[in-house]
């Protein structure tokens, strides 16, 4: 890895293997769920997504890393350091981008980000600074008041980026951005991550999670559901076999467990096979198979798998 | 740590400045009116409504003490409980603050910081307000003899910032431990008008007099005897120990809080750390 940490503490981070991690992480609001047992690991230099609907529970882990609320039970730690304890040294090598963004609104850009940059460990570099503005196509000299919700989000994303932090913090970072500007931010990750730098983020847009992630956690009704290598999850989760005949097979030919049907087209049936590849394929052989195909599935594909459409949307985040 | 606090000055520059001059002129009026009509006022110095109020209008002294001096911790409450609420309750509700409590920078940082700034604050608009009290009396001077100097005049206006910032360390801690501005501000508002009408009601009635002392305008002297006796050290020790104490809650309070949730203090305690 060409990225080296002179801090004592990132090589105590460094040993343990993690740089985030929680541990039964639970937070209650009053009588209403946050997050319910989330155990979490991050590894030093990768980009880990983190998905769920509104309300699962992604803004409430996040803002517990960053000390902003506490939780009822369960720890977190960063850099091999607890969140609350710890919170001030771990925060001055995070930059975070929080997903309900708001800054003072008489402010002006540049001296928002001179503050926040005063704070942080590392010394913003002018020339980085710079760059991040022309990327970003964002003009710091006015007042944040006279910025578009996109714009006010830019200015967010320079203060998160700007410090080179050891880990970044994101929380839906591209809301709001135009597709051009998005595709500077997942630039500026891979960046990052090419830096040996961490990235936690969480999304709602699946493919650029699927662009850009190593990882991703998938977090329903405050647990943390799946945690997986996205290769491997959009390898493994299922797969899809588009089975074309001479002759089509009866409606029943396929009701195997872990097999179902999702369709039929002329003489092709189309499956999603969880399990019992094998039995498919014998029972599809005497129809006589004509063509297989195995779809690309998408990490969308994915996660509504994991929920179904109707649990999209939902509670508070 | 200082750019914090620079930004948190420089946001209530526009305040400082409004809230000094709206002072200073409501102060000059006042004055200036003297020459005038200070016998007319004299003679009212005896009227119940006059004594119901507190006021003492048997003299110069008294009547800039009573009408000017009297009247700037009950203005200057308005702008703290705006401000003070406004701080840490209001940023949350606002969400700003979850980005600076988000910074390398600890709860009991982020409390001092504004309350210094806030304290600052408050010393700028009396200190524009005793300015333009002594210079408004420095112009009048030749008119009439009066028995205050300007010099003393501004020292005695200054006298008006331990009781503002006793309410305005009371609304920060409320602001801190109240789920959100709205209620810290109406809470704030209670006391602010219990605390000053209470204390005109109980002086009038001897088996209340000893509640007098929860009030903090008991400690705040409105007659001559400010001019005469000079600030009274016990007085402004109260005041300026209820500000510490205030501000003492106010830490503890936020250290504990989870901010962007705006849970009530009861929901809080659940919450380890």
């Amino acid at each position: 890895m060409a990225y080296t940490f002179s801090n004592p503490l990132a090589k105590k981070a460094t040993m343990s293997g993690a740089i985030v991690e929680t541990q039964g992480l639970t937070v209650y609001y009053g009588k209403h769920r946050g997050i319910i047992d989330v155990d979490l690991s991050i590894d030093e230099g990768e980009v880990f997504g983190f998905l769920g609907p509104n309300g699962a529970g992604k803004t409430t882990t996040q803002r517990v890393l960053m000390d902003v609320i506490r939780p009822t039970k369960g720890r977190a730690s960063i850099f091999g350091l607890d969140c609350h304890k710890d919170g001030v040294t771990i925060r001055k090598r995070i930059g975070y981008l929080p997903g309900e963004l708001s800054l003072y609104p008489s402010m002006r850009g540049r001296n928002f980000l001179h503050m926040i940059g005063s704070l942080q460990e590392k010394e913003v570099e002018p020339s980085y600074r710079q760059e991040l503005y022309q990327r970003l196509d964002i003009d710091p000299s006015r007042r944040m008041k006279e910025y578009s919700h996109g714009n006010k989000q830019k200015i967010g994303v320079v203060a998160a980026f700007m410090g080179k932090p050891d880990l970044l913090v994101l929380d839906e970072p591209t809301g709001g951005l135009d597709p051009l500007i998005q595709q500077v931010v997942m630039e500026l990750v891979r960046e990052a991550r090419d830096d040996g730098r961490t990235v936690f983020f969480s999304s709602h847009v699946l493919p650029e999670v699927q662009a850009v992630c190593d990882r991703v956690g998938i977090i329903r009704e405050g647990r943390l559901v799946k945690t997986e290598r996205v290769e491997i999850l959009t390898r493994r989760q299922f797969k899809r076999l588009h089975l074309s005949f001479r002759q089509l097979p009866p409606a029943d030919a396929f009701a195997i467990q872990g097999v179902s049907e999702t369709g039929r087209e002329d003489l092709t049936v189309m499956l999603e096979v969880r399990e019992g590849i094998h039995q498919v394929l014998e029972k599809a052989i005497p129809y006589g198979i004509e063509d297989i195909e195995t779809p690309h599935i998408t990490l969308e594909e994915i996660f509504l798998a994991f929920y179904g459409r109707e649990n999209q949307g939902g509670n508070r985040a | 740590m200082l750019n914090l606090f620079w930004h948190e000055l420089r946001s209530r520059f526009g305040a400082i400045l409004g809230w000094g001059i709206g002072l200073a002129l409501f102060g000059a009026m006042n004055i200036a009116i003297w020459p005038e009509v200070g016998e007319q006022i004299q003679s009212m110095a005896e009227l119940s409504i006059v004594l119901m109020l507190g006021m003492d209008l048997g003299s110069f002294a008294g009547y800039v003490a009573s009408a000017v001096i009297g009247y700037i911790p009950l203005i200057l409450g308005i702008y703290a409980i705006i401000a003070s609420t406004g701080t840490l309750a209001g940023e949350e509700d606002d969400g700003t603050l979850e980005l600076i409590v988000a910074a390398p920078l600890s709860r009991w940082q982020i409390v001092t910081v504004k309350a210094i700034a806030l304290g600052i604050s408050a010393f700028l608009i009396i200190v524009i307000a005793g300015l333009g009290n002594a210079l408004t009396l420095e112009a009048i001077r030749g008119l009439i003899e009066v028995d205050v100097t300007p010099a003393e005049f501004f020292v005695v206006t200054l006298s008006a910032w331990p009781i503002t910032v006793a309410f305005i360390m009371m609304g920060l801690f409320l602001g801190a431990y109240l789920p959100s501005r709205r209620t810290a501000a109406l809470t704030m508002t209670v006391i602010f008008i219990v605390s000053y009408f209470g204390l005109l009601t109980v002086r009038f009635a001897e088996t209340l007099e000893p509640l007098a002392a929860l009030s903090l305008f008991n400690y705040f002297d409105f007659t001559a005897t400010a001019f005469t006796e000079g600030l009274q050290a016990q007085d402004v020790g109260i005041l300026l120990g209820v500000a510490l104490i205030f501000f003492v809650l106010a830490l503890l309070s936020f250290r504990r809080r989870n901010v962007t949730v705006g849970a009530w203090p009861w929901q809080r305690a659940r919450l380890s750390g």
